[in-house]
């Protein structure tokens, strides 16, 4: 379990820079959104999901995320068919807050390139230095306010 | 060199619903897709009810009544609740990058503060001291003088919509809406005038809808240090808005989609030893959408609609309630009154919900 600077980010996942994470079990992916995507958002009002069946490319908007009044992406980290999405989410959205790397799931890729994208995900060294970076962009945002 | 930007200047005539909502959306994509420089729209809209883009439409207006008084309805692309438009409402869409360098620290937050600073400054000139009340709003004398909501377009691309209301018929929205203030009936029309407040209210004068124009273009150059080049749309963004237009705005599909969360609405009746508490609910799914908090208790215009906006469009969850309710608490917010039985109270309009 990693801790980089009070956000938990799961040592085991693979993370794109829209803020999406990946579970990789074989060539099922399961995906949700960060831990510091959910407290820099806030309560998050509303995921569009997508629909099952449908593909997606890496890097691809696969559904929007709603927070206040702000209307953000779901990115998706790896290519292929969307083949489950978290029907809890309809209910309560707040499991994204909550349990964000759990419960708060959003959907499940069958992927298609996996060996070839997994390299293009972030993790370790690297995760640390852009989630850091972020941070101080969210602080230098904040001061200004 | 000073950077220069495209303003879309749209005074002429007020805009159907379709049309405006279908430019502003033209915005980030041209910024993103067609080598576009950041682009302002300054316009207004024919007498007009547009509702948040994962609101239920039939939940949110009376759409007998908007028929009956030849009100258009539509839906747009960000996100926020219902708005009432018209020719004496400005309404502004901004297509710009997030990480413009002009933005505040870049990002969302960043986003609503720099365009929160330059609405300021824009009210200014009619002598309206406006200021921002995260995240979304922007506040005169603690009463809402314009919401902001954005939505990530393509790429780094973002559309920003805001609108700012010169002169406004509260007797109509009551009509229309289905707000909480309708359930108040002879109530909501004082509930309004404490919560919302229009530029000529703050200025104390008649103003013109183009003189609020100017001013907020104005203070977008002074605000980022950019010029100004009154443009029309080119060839790929007219063939884009009408794209929109066909696909999207004149759609019932869109208009009236069903990829919402629920609608409810709650009200509750707790006696405590301020006084009697009233609570209105607007629910969507597991989050509020919209609280009123009435009753005959001891306290101050202001204080009241802080503690409505800390818990609009946040989770209806127990938890986030008192931990949103505390984040802003100060002692004797509502005299006699503590965040557990101000909890308690919201929790109670819950439970009494109704689906709309």
């Amino acid at each position: 379990m990693a801790d980089i600077k009070g956000y938990n980010m799961p040592d085991d996942l693979y993370y794109h820079e829209e803020h999406s994470w990946a579970r990789v079990d074989g060539n099922k992916v399961t995906v949700g959104m960060n831990d510091f995507f959910q407290k820099e958002a806030g309560d998050i009002v509303f995921v569009d999901l997508p629909e099952e069946e449908d593909d997606v490319s890496q890097g691809e908007v696969c559904g929007k995320i709603q927070s206040r009044k702000w209307i953000g992406k779901l990115v998706a980290p790896v290519s292929g068919e969307i083949v489950e999405v978290n029907e809890d989410l309809e209910d309560d959205t707040s499991l994204i807050n909550t349990d964000p790397y759990g419960k708060g799931w959003i959907l499940v890729i069958e992927a298609e390139e996996l060996d070839d994208e997994l390299g293009s995900l972030m993790q370790g060294d690297k995760l640390a230095a852009f989630i850091e970076k972020e941070i101080q962009r969210a602080e230098e945002e904040k001061a200004k306010a | 060199m000073t950077e220069t930007w495209r303003l879309f200047r749209n005074t002429t005539r007020p805009l159907s619903t379709a049309e405006g909502l279908a430019v502003d959306d033209t915005l980030p994509q041209s910024v993103a897709l067609n080598g576009s420089c950041p682009v302002l729209h300054l316009y207004s809209f024919v007498p007009s009810a547009i509702v948040g883009k994962y609101q239920d439409i039939e939940a949110a207006l009376r759409l007998d009544r908007c028929e009956a008084r030849g009100i258009e309805v539509n839906r747009r692309s960000t996100g926020g609740g219902t708005v009432i438009m018209g020719p004496r409402v400005v309404s502004l869409g901004l297509g710009i990058e997030l990480d413009h360098p002009g933005l505040d620290g870049g990002g969302v937050g960043g986003l609503f503060n720099t365009m929160s600073r330059i609405l300021a400054d824009a009210l200014a000139v009619f002598g309206i001291r406006a200021c921002f009340q995260p995240r979304n709003d922007l506040e005169v004398a603690g009463r809402k003088i314009a919401g902001l909501s954005a939505a990530s377009e393509v790429g780094k691309s973002l559309l920003f919509h805001t609108s700012l209301l010169v002169d406004f018929d509260v007797d109509l929205m009551l009509d229309i809406m289905n707000t909480p203030l309708v359930k108040l009936s002879d109530k909501g029309y004082s509930c309004f005038s404490q919560r919302m407040t229009t530029v000529e209210s703050g200025a104390g004068r008649r103003v013109e809808v183009g003189a609020v124009v100017d001013a907020v273009a104005a203070a977008f150059e002074r605000g980022f240090g950019i010029r100004f080049r009154e443009d029309e749309p080119d060839a790929w963004e007219r063939r884009t808005i009408q794209e929109f237009i066909d696909n999207r705005y004149t759609s019932r599909d869109w208009i009236f989609s069903h990829k919402h969360p629920r609608a409810r609405m709650g009200v509750s009746r707790v006696k405590t030893p301020g006084g009697l508490l009233e609570i209105y609910l607007a629910l969507a799914g597991a989050s509020i959408e919209n609280v009123v908090i009435t009753g005959d208790f001891f306290s101050t215009t202001e204080d009241v609609n802080r503690l409505e906006k800390a818990l609009k469009w946040t989770s209806a969850r127990e938890d986030r309630i008192a931990e949103n309710l505390s984040r802003i608490w100060k002692d004797d917010m509502i005299y006699g009154l503590d965040v557990p039985t101000l909890t308690r109270a919201v929790l109670e309009a819950k439970t009494n919900q109704e689906r709309l």
